[in-house]
């Protein structure tokens, strides 16, 4: 109780609110302009945070991000374009809805159950995350190389639907984290001569070239785009939105948990949430048959799973350092930045601090209602900024912001170069998420995997001697079968017929 | 612009390899146990094996999709666009200490706005005018040394 209190003391500032409300507007506009992403927006944010004290560091992410993953449902409803990849699993059902006239109704459901949605998620935060903290207080270097393991294993296997071409972009940013003197020996690896790359390769400009140059390359066939846009009441938001979501109760509470549940998976984020509570509500709906031709009921259950999902990433990335997403990985960027190691040891040393961060996410989803209200009455106006002053002007954020964390011109040629490669690898189906996490699981998995291999004299078998390492390396494996498990069970059953 | 599988996969062993070529001359540690070496070596193996099976399932699929016709990139307005945004910026990184950020940033701006068809007179005020609020929150407000080349203050 005394922590709440305490967390309640530091949220109460004038500038702290100031914060939530700039980063809350910052957070809606980017959402709603197609194009551009949370993940983006978060990469974007980082320079500033770099001068902000940990906690409204935290707290602009967390508001901003909430608000971005709402907003994306904006222009889904509009323009049929989701404004960010979160949303894409219901555009059709939404812009169906709108044609048909109930605009109002799709934007209200969107607003109400993204924020019930993030409330379910940062209720599982609360209660989760201490207590996987004390589980994790046991934890040795094994478990931690097999926690990282099942990381990327889950941002390759799960997290994508091309795991090939996944695992290439994993093992690109794990290749990256290697850049740089090594762990053991303090031996310059691939560094060319170069003293900028003896600390390796800067996370953030590498961040802001992978999601915001990269972006701005592809928006330049498009730069002059105007999009025809439905005119919405925003008055009328509200109306039959308590009918509709009395009636999907038992779907927003299913698709809460699946949201959170994929959250807390390390490497899957909102997207996946929303695409998987969108199948699993199609698969139990009475009316399977409208999904995709304008249907209310799924735009219930995956805008309440992206939403929860948000609050779910950032279990593993508090109690274990693992990001639970790409935006996760920049809060753990963000964390280190400040000389705060994420693990369990910090809800013993700044409980306050995690306290704090859980009720910025209430504070974030109850906000999100005025706010979104608010959002939707200047959507017409957001989405006519033009996109060729928009771009440019993204563009200085991005050359300005690379340049301030370590007052370098190398990172903002950094920041091209991984612009560059993360244009060229998403215009060739290749996922640029998974080059984060393998940036920030790297480093994870090697430390913890030399420690362990020196102090037990190179045995192998001592990586499955305790029983929670043995648990993590079997769902590690797992996670390898899990493609293969339907021909396997299929095979099982059709061998006594035969 | 998308290549082919086959490449894309191709590039990718190649990659590999020379992450392993470049690890060939890493020490070991005591009791001649891999050190530096091991985990960039795992992982360009594991680059080259799963750059090998994308480009197999390239050619399995016939994979020539390709929507960049290399002898027509000259007239590709998303193309001349993107090379305007990557040479504008090496441009910037070579000029701005000396030129400073003020000049070279609006000009940036300016150039890149123009390409994308913004009116001439509207391109050349809101440049200024972004990069002059840019500058006051990043070197002003955030106190980062933004060079200020042949400006003065």
């Amino acid at each position: 109780m005394d922590h709440i209190w305490g967390a309640l003391v530091m949220l109460a500032s004038w500038k702290l609110m100031l914060t939530i409300t700039i980063c809350s507007v910052y957070g809606l506009f980017v959402g709603a302009v197609p194009g551009l992403t949370a993940t983006m927006a978060a990469a974007l944010l980082v320079p500033f945070t770099f001068f902000m004290d940990p906690l409204p560091a935290l707290v602009a992410i967390v508001t901003m991000s909430a608000m971005a993953i709402f907003a994306g449902d904006i222009p889904a409803a509009l323009v049929r374009i989701p404004g960010t990849p979160s949303s894409a699993a219901y555009t059709d059902d939404s812009y169906e809805l709108t044609k048909q006239g109930k605009a109002e109704l799709v934007l209200g459901v969107d607003v109400v159950t993204s924020a019930i949605g993030g409330l379910m998620g940062a209720v599982v935060l609360m209660t989760a995350a201490p207590l996987l903290a004390e589980v994790a207080l046991t934890f040795t270097s094994f478990e931690y190389f097999w926690l990282a393991a099942l990381g990327l294993s889950a941002t390759v296997m799960i997290a994508s639907t091309d795991p090939l071409k996944a695992g290439l972009a994993l093992l690109v940013g794990l290749f990256l984290s290697t850049v740089g003197l090594d762990i053991t020996l303090g031996f310059p690896r691939f560094t060319f001569g170069s003293i900028e790359l003896l600390n390796g390769v800067d996370f953030i400009p590498a961040m802001i070239g992978l999601f915001g140059v990269s972006e701005i390359l592809r928006n330049m066939g498009s730069s002059h785009l105007q999009y025809p846009i439905t005119s919405v009441k925003a008055e009328g938001i509200f109306k039959g939105v308590a009918k509709t979501l009395w009636k999907y109760k038992t779907n927003m509470v299913r698709s809460g948990a699946i949201g959170t549940f994929i959250g807390i998976l390390p490497g899957a984020g909102a997207d996946i949430a929303a695409w998987i509570a969108y199948a699993v509500s199609k698969r139990f709906s009475k009316e399977p048959e409208l999904y995709g031709k304008g249907a209310i009921e799924p735009i219930v259950d995956a805008g309440t799973a992206n939403n929860a999902c948000l609050a779910g990433d950032w279990v593993p990335a508090l109690v274990f350092g693992i990001p639970g997403d790409s935006i996760t990985a920049i809060v753990i960027g963000v964390l280190f930045m400040k000389g705060l190691r994420p693990g369990p040891m910090i809800f013993e040393q700044q409980p306050e601090l995690v306290y704090a961060v859980y009720l910025s996410f209430i504070i974030a989803n109850i906000l999100m209602v005025p706010f979104g209200y608010l959002a939707i009455k200047v959507s017409g106006t957001m989405l006519k900024v033009p996109r060729n002053i928009l771009m440019p002007a993204i563009l200085m954020f991005c050359i300005v912001g690379s340049f301030a964390i370590n007052n370098s011109f190398f990172d903002v040629g950094l920041m091209l170069a991984m612009g560059i490669l993360g244009y060229f690898f998403e215009n060739n189906g290749i996922p640029v998420a998974p080059i984060v996490l393998g940036m920030v699981l790297g480093p994870i998995v090697e430390q913890n995997f030399m420690v362990s291999m020196i102090k037990s004299d190179w045995d192998l078998t001592q990586f499955v001697g305790r029983p929670t390492a043995a648990i993590l390396a079997g769902l590690t494996i797992l996670t390898w079968l899990a493609p293969f498990i339907p021909t396997i069970l299929r095979k099982f059953r059709s061998a006594p017929a035969a | 612009m998308k290549i082919s599988d086959t490449v894309v996969g191709a590039g990718f062993v190649t990659a590999g390899a020379l992450i392993i070529a470049g690890t060939m001359n890493y020490p070991i540690l005591d009791g001649g146990h891999p050190g530096p070496s091991l985990f960039p070596r795992i992982l360009g193996g594991l680059m080259a094996l799963f750059g090998g099976l994308v480009g197999a399932q390239g050619l399995r699929n016939r994979d020539t999709t390709e929507d960049v016709e290399w002898l027509l990139l000259h007239k590709n307005t998303a193309f001349i666009n993107a090379m305007f945004v990557l040479v504008g910026v090496a441009v910037y990184i070579l000029l701005v200490e000396r030129v400073g950020f003020l000049l070279v940033g609006a000009l940036l701006l300016f150039v890149i706005m123009w390409r994308l068809k913004v009116p001439t007179l509207k391109a050349a005020v809101v440049a200024v005018v972004f990069t002059g609020i840019v500058h006051f929150l990043f070197a002003k407000i955030m106190r980062v040394p933004l060079p200020m080349g042949i400006l003065w203050w």
